[in-house]
C-alpha cells in the first residue's frame, strides 16, 4: 500500500518538474524559440542551449541537492528546522570558497568544490558540538549555533573580500546571497556526480537512517549502527552542500521549505521523502530562478533573495507552531 | 532465554584532564550515589512471564534495560540469550523488543505505519515493507487494542493511545522478550489498569516474557509475577511480589517508614 502512493506521488512531481524546466527554457530576457535553435539558428542555439538550459540543469541540481541535504539533516537531527542554511553548513562552504577565491586560487582546478565541501564539514561538526546534548538536539541550540556560525562565515567572507582586489567585491555578494548567474555546463557535470553519488549513499542507508526519526536509543534496539548511519549521513549531506555551495553561492531555505512542503502531503518517513524531495527540490528552485530572471528583466534578482522572501514567512510559521 | 552475567556499566566517567580542571567534581562524584549498575546477574528461563524492575528513581532500572536490549554495551560481564553471545545486531533485534520510557515522534506519521516500523530488523537493505509486515502489524495493534487508531496520526492521540501505538510497534517485531521502561509513567489510575491487561494478556498469548521497570512499587507488585527490586545499581531482591511487599522488606530495602496492607504499600503518615 505504501509504495503506491509512493509511486504515484513520484510521478506527480516528476510531470510537475519537467512542466517547470520547460518553462524555464522558454522564458527569458532574450526572446528566442527552441524552433529558431532547431533549424539551425547559431545565437538561438547558443542562448537556449548554452546559456540558459545550462543554467536550467545547475539550478535543477542544486535544488535536488539542497533538499535531499535538508531531509536528511533533519532526520538526523530529529529537529524540523535544520536545513543546510539555517545550520551553517551552506556559510562554513561559501567562506572556504570565498577564501580561495579572495587569494585568486579559483581558477586552481577542483580547489574551490573541495575547500567549500571541507568549510561545510567544518560546520558540521561544529553544529554537532554545540547543538547536541545527551543523543539530543535542542532546537534553541540549534538555531543559536547556526546563527552565530553564519555571523562568523560572513565576516571572514567580507574580510577575504577586503583584503582582495576591488574588483572582486561583487563575487563576494554572489557567495553570500546565492546566484546562478554564472552556471556553466561544467558545474552541471560536477554537480551531478556528486548529487549521484550522495544520493546513492544516502538510498544504500536509508532503511537505517530513517530509524533515527525515532530517537537514537530506539534505533540502536531495532539493530541499527547509529555511530556509522550518523557519519555517513552526515558525511553525504555536507558533501552535496559543498557542492552545490562551490556552484551558486548560498541558497538559503530550500533544504528547509521543500521537504516540509512535501511533508505536507505525504507524511511517510525518510525512504519515502528522499525521492519526493529530489523531485520537488529542483522544482521549487527551478521556478524560484526563472522568477529571479524574468521578474523585471533585464535585470536580475539574486535567487537567494526569492527563496528567502518564500522561505522567511514559511520558517516564523513553523518556529510559531513547533513545540 | 536471558542470562545476564556479572553485568557492570557506569556513566560519565570523566577523562582524566576535566577532573583536573574541576577539583570539586570528584568531590562531587564521589559523594552522589552510584550511577548506572554494578555487578548485576539474573536469569530469566523460557516460558511467559511478567516481571517487573523496581525500585527507586537512579538504582538502575533503566540502565540494565538498556543493556539487556543492546542500547549499550557492558563495561564489563555479558548478556547472553539463548547460550550465544555473538548475534548479529539484526537477528538480536527480532528476538529482544524494547520500548524507552520517552518515544520521539518529531515527524508524526500515520499510527500503522510507526506500528510497522517494528518490522525493521526483518527487512533487507533495500526493502519496503511487504503486505506481511503490514499484516503482523495490524494483528499487533489488535493485539493492544488500538485497531481504530492505525490511520490516526501520532500527534492526534491522547498519552495513553501513543503508549499503546509504541507498544504495538514493538510486538509488530515478534519478540520473545519485551523490555518496558515505566510504562506506566504518564497514564491515569484507569490506563495503568487498562495498560496492565494488556500486558498480561500479550504475556498469556504470545509467551513472550515481558521486563518492565517502575519506579511505583504497588504497580509493579500488582501486575507482575516476580520482582527483581534494584537499589543503588545491585538487584536487592529476586523474589515473589508477596514477599517483597512485607512491610520489614520494604522498609529495608528502600529505607522509608511505610506500611503494608493486604500486599499494598501504604506511607506512614502518624507523626
Amino acid at each position: 500500500m505504501g509504495e503506491v502512493a509512493l509511486k504515484r506521488g513520484v510521478f506527480v512531481l516528476a510531470v510537475l518538474l519537467i512542466a517547470v524546466i520547460i518553462a524555464a527554457v522558454c522564458l527569458g530576457a532574450a526572446h528566442v524559440s527552441w524552433r529558431d535553435a532547431l533549424s539551425g539558428d547559431a545565437t538561438a542555439r547558443a542562448v537556449l542551449v548554452r546559456i540558459r538550459l545550462s543554467r536550467v540543469v545547475v539550478a535543477a541540481l542544486i535544488g535536488a541537492t539542497l533538499a535531499v541535504a535538508g531531509v536528511t539533516f533533519q532526520t538526523l537531527l530529529r529537529n524540523p528546522l535544520a536545513d543546510p542554511f539555517i545550520l551553517g553548513v551552506s556559510g562554513g562552504a561559501a567562506c572556504g570558497a570565498a577564501v580561495v577565491t579572495a587569494f585568486g586560487l579559483a581558477r586552481v582546478p577542483g580547489l574551490v568544490p573541495v575547500v567549500a565541501f571541507a568549510g561545510a564539514c567544518g560546520a558540521t561538526a561544529a553544529v554537532f558540538l554545540v547543538a547536541r546534548r545527551r543523543g539530543r538536539t535542542d532546537t534553541t541550540r540549534l538555531l543559536l549555533s547556526g546563527l552565530i556560525l553564519n555571523a562568523l562565515f560572513s565576516a571572514i567572507i567580507l574580510i577575504a573580500f577586503a583584503l582582495a582586489p576591488a574588483s572582486d567585491m561583487a563575487s563576494a555578494l554572489r557567495w553570500m546571497m546565492g546566484s546562478l548567474s554564472g552556471a556553466s555546463w561544467s558545474d552541471a557535470i560536477l554537480l551531478g556526480t556528486m548529487f549521484v553519488i550522495a544520493t546513492a549513499t544516502l538510498v544504500f542507508i536509508s532503511n537505517d537512517l530513517r530509524m533515527l526519526a525515532f530517537g537514537e536509543d530506539d534505533a540502536r534496539a531495532h539493530g541499527v549502527n547509529v555511530e556509522r548511519v550518523k557519519l555517513i549521513g552526515f558525511g553525504a549531506a555536507s558533501i552535496v552542500t559543498g557542492a552545490a555551495v562551490a556552484a551558486s553561492g548560498i541558497i538559503g531555505f530550500v533544504g528547509l521549505l521543500v521537504p516540509h512542503l512535501v511533508r505536507l502531503i505525504w507524511r511517510r518517513d525518510y525512504r519515502y521523502l528522499l525521492p519526493l524531495c529530489a523531485l520537488a527540490g529542483p522544482a521549487l528552485l527551478v521556478a524560484s530562478d526563472t522568477v529571479a530572471r524574468v521578474a523585471i528583466a533585464p535585470v536580475e534578482l539574486p535567487v537567494g533573495a526569492i527563496t528567502a522572501l518564500l522561505g522567511v514567512p514559511f520558517f516564523l510559521s513553523l518556529l510559531r507552531s513547533s513545540r | 532465554m536471558l542470562r545476564v552475567e556479572n553485568v557492570s556499566y557506569a556513566y560519565g566517567v570523566a577523562p582524566p584532564t576535566r577532573r583536573r580542571m574541576h577539583p570539586d567534581a570528584d568531590a562531587a562524584e564521589s559523594a552522589a550515589p552510584h550511577r548506572g549498575v554494578n555487578d548485576v546477574s539474573l536469569h530469566v528461563g523460557d516460558g511467559g512471564a511478567l516481571i517487573a524492575l523496581a525500585g527507586p528513581n537512579g538504582s538502575g532500572k533503566s540502565t540494565l534495560l538498556k543493556l539487556i536490549a543492546r542500547v549499550i554495551a557492558p563495561q564489563r560481564g555479558e548478556v547472553v540469550l539463548d547460550d550465544r553471545n555473538d548475534w548479529t545486531a539484526k537477528e538480536y533485534a527480532r528476538r529482544v523488543g524494547y520500548l524507552p520510557q520517552e518515544t520521539e515522534d518529531v515527524f508524526a506519521m500515520r499510527a500503522i505505519d510507526v506500528v510497522v516500523s517494528g518490522r525493521a530488523p526483518y527487512l533487507s537493505r533495500f526493502a519496503f515493507e511487504s503486505e506481511e509486515d503490514y499484516a503482523e502489524a495490524e494483528k499487533a495493534l489488535a493485539l493492544c487494542d488500538a485497531s481504530y487508531l492505525g490511520a490516526r496520526f501520532l500527534d492526534e492521540m491522547s498519552g495513553g493511545e501513543r503508549k499503546r501505538v509504541f507498544l504495538a510497534r514493538v510486538l509488530a517485531g515478534a519478540p520473545r522478550l519485551i523490555l518496558l521502561d515505566e510504562p506506566f509513567a504518564a497514564l491515569d489510575v484507569a490506563h495503568v489498569q487498562q495498560f496492565s491487561r494488556l500486558l498480561r494478556d500479550i504475556v498469556d498469548r504470545t509467551n513472550s516474557t515481558v521486563v518492565f521497570a517502575s519506579h511505583d512499587l504497588n504497580w509493579a507488585a500488582a501486575y507482575s509475577d516476580r520482582m527483581l527490586v534494584m537499589r543503588d545499581g545491585r538487584i536487592a531482591r529476586d523474589a515473589t511480589p508477596g514477599e517483597v511487599m512485607r512491610t520489614e522488606v520494604v522498609r529495608e530495602l528502600f529505607g522509608f517508614d511505610a506500611r503494608t496492607i493486604d500486599g499494598w504499600l501504604v506511607p506512614n503518615l502518624q507523626r
